[in-house]
């Protein structure tokens, strides 16, 4: 079933064409990972999604419905959003921070409270440690891991990663994938993953779109993707051989 | 001197001490209301905050002993005694605040803005639960710095009849009575250094680490 439909999708800013023609489907349970260099038009796809952004022409569909016709309050309280500089609030609690949906929602406090220990020991932090902490004083990787929680904690109809990893060491990159593929298992909830890194793009995805100056390039499964024959689709897959990751 | 003008002298200090403290706060207290208001609502309209920066600007950059003199033959809003002060005393703790609230709300990290909008937050909560919070330190120093400024220039309100300390002041400059002149100047000093002092307690109570 589809999820998400971007059709001929076009969205200027200061009259540069960010999105051109752009189209997909998001199918129920897949992760479509959106892959491009710098300024290509992922993010843009994102935040066209959340209506943080207006698009000039074409349609999207969310849920079967356009998305003009959704609230923005109401559509932004059905996704969940991972981003690179994760925006956990500062004078907030971890516990604070992971039941804003839930409170955003109207839930009752006993069950926020038992989300918020659930999901913090799904991301691998135990509740009585982190809960009551502040923001600063996590690492990277357990504020990013507090992102994640967040973002799943209103039981979301669509999650949108947007380059959530990137900023990680090395290790920690590769230990924060390994959680998102077991909760991808565990949750089935279609996501968008944006990244630059093919590595990551073929760990993670289950159909890969490359994007170049907001159209798309080329979108194939993860495995066809290794077949791939345009030439920023190939210069992905030649980086693999340069930085030796292998999906 | 004698221990019944000292005493005289003391209570008249006292007297208006209280008063020149109860015209700092209302005016200050005013400011803060407004200067607070316009500002939130000039991080939303940016031509109300060009306005208003700009008024408020402008009114700064009178001398204090003018903008008395040009509110004397207003009617209505101005004249001679407490209200024409107060008034003018309003405009001159507005750009502080006003500017102060502005860059406090403007400088909220844009990654938590956007990750606040973007989990489902309305304005209003958005305002509430983020930016006010996370801009009260940027707010309140905007706000010690407005009041203390009142607390001076208050003493300047007396030319116009307004009371407070200023009145002593005044009469020992007429009089050339330097004890007039200290009972006036010292507990204005010494207030405006207390409400700077305890200003300071609360707004370290506020730091929020990034």
């Amino acid at each position: 079933m589809i999820f998400l439909s971007f059709r001929d999708v076009e969205c200027r800013r200061n009259g540069r064409i960010i999105l051109d023609h752009f189209s997909f489907d998001l199918h129920d349970g897949e992760t479509l990972v959106l892959l491009g260099r710098s300024g290509s038009g992922k993010t843009t796809t994102l935040r066209l999604i959340l209506r943080l952004l207006n698009y000039d022409n074409g349609e999207i569909f969310f849920e079967g419905r356009d998305l003009r016709s959704w609230n923005p309050i109401a559509l932004r309280r059905r996704v969940g959003y991972v981003i690179q500089d994760v925006g956990l609030l500062p004078h907030w609690t971890v516990e604070q921070n992971i039941a804003l949906v839930p409170k955003l929602h109207g839930w009752p406090e006993d069950k926020t409270r038992w989300r918020v220990r659930e999901l913090l020991e799904q991301v691998g932090l135990p509740y009585e440690d982190f809960a009551q902490r502040m923001p600063h004083h996590l690492s990277g990787g357990q504020r990013q891991r507090i992102g994640v929680a967040r973002a799943l904690a209103g039981n979301p109809a669509l999650l949108l990663f947007d380059e959530p990893f990137g900023a990680l060491d090395p290790l920690t990159r590769l230990d924060m994938q390994q959680q998102f593929l077991a909760l991808r298992e565990q949750y089935r909830v279609p996501a968008i993953f944006v990244t630059h890194d093919v590595g990551e793009a073929l760990k993670l995805g289950t159909r890969i779109a490359v994007l170049e100056n907001g159209q798309m390039e080329f979108m194939a499964s993860r495995d066809e993707f290794w077949n791939a024959t345009t030439p920023i689709a190939q210069a992905f897959l030649k980086t693999l051989a340069v930085t030796g990751d292998v999906a | 001197m004698d221990t019944l003008v000292l005493k005289t002298l003391a209570r008249d200090a006292g007297a208006l001490l209280l008063e020149h403290i109860w015209i700092v706060f209302i005016s200050a207290g005013i400011a803060t209301l407004v200067g607070v208001s316009v500002g939130i609502l000039g991080t939303r309209r940016p031509p109300v905050r060009r306005y208003s920066l700009a008024f408020a600007n402008v009114a700064q950059t009178i001398p204090s002993l003018a903008m008395f003199g040009f509110l004397i033959p207003i009617p209505l809003i101005g004249g001679i005694g407490k209200r024409a002060a107060i008034l003018s005393l309003i405009l001159y703790a507005l750009l502080p605040i006003l500017r102060n609230t502005i860059t406090g709300i403007t400088s909220v990290d844009p990654a938590v803005r956007d990750s606040a909008i973007a989990m489902g937050m309305t304005d209003w909560q958005l305002l509430r639960h983020v930016e006010l919070p996370l801009a009260a330190p940027t707010i309140f120093a905007g706000i010690r710095i407005a009041l203390v400024a009142t607390i001076g220039t208050t003493a300047i309100a007396a030319t116009i009849g307004a009371g407070g300390l200023g009145v002593l002041i005044l009469r020992g400059l007429a009089s050339v009575n330097t004890m007039e002149i200290l009972a006036g100047a010292l507990p204005a000093a010494a207030l405006a250094l207390a409400v700077d002092g305890i200003m300071a307690l609360v707004e370290r109570r506020w730091r929020i680490e990034p």
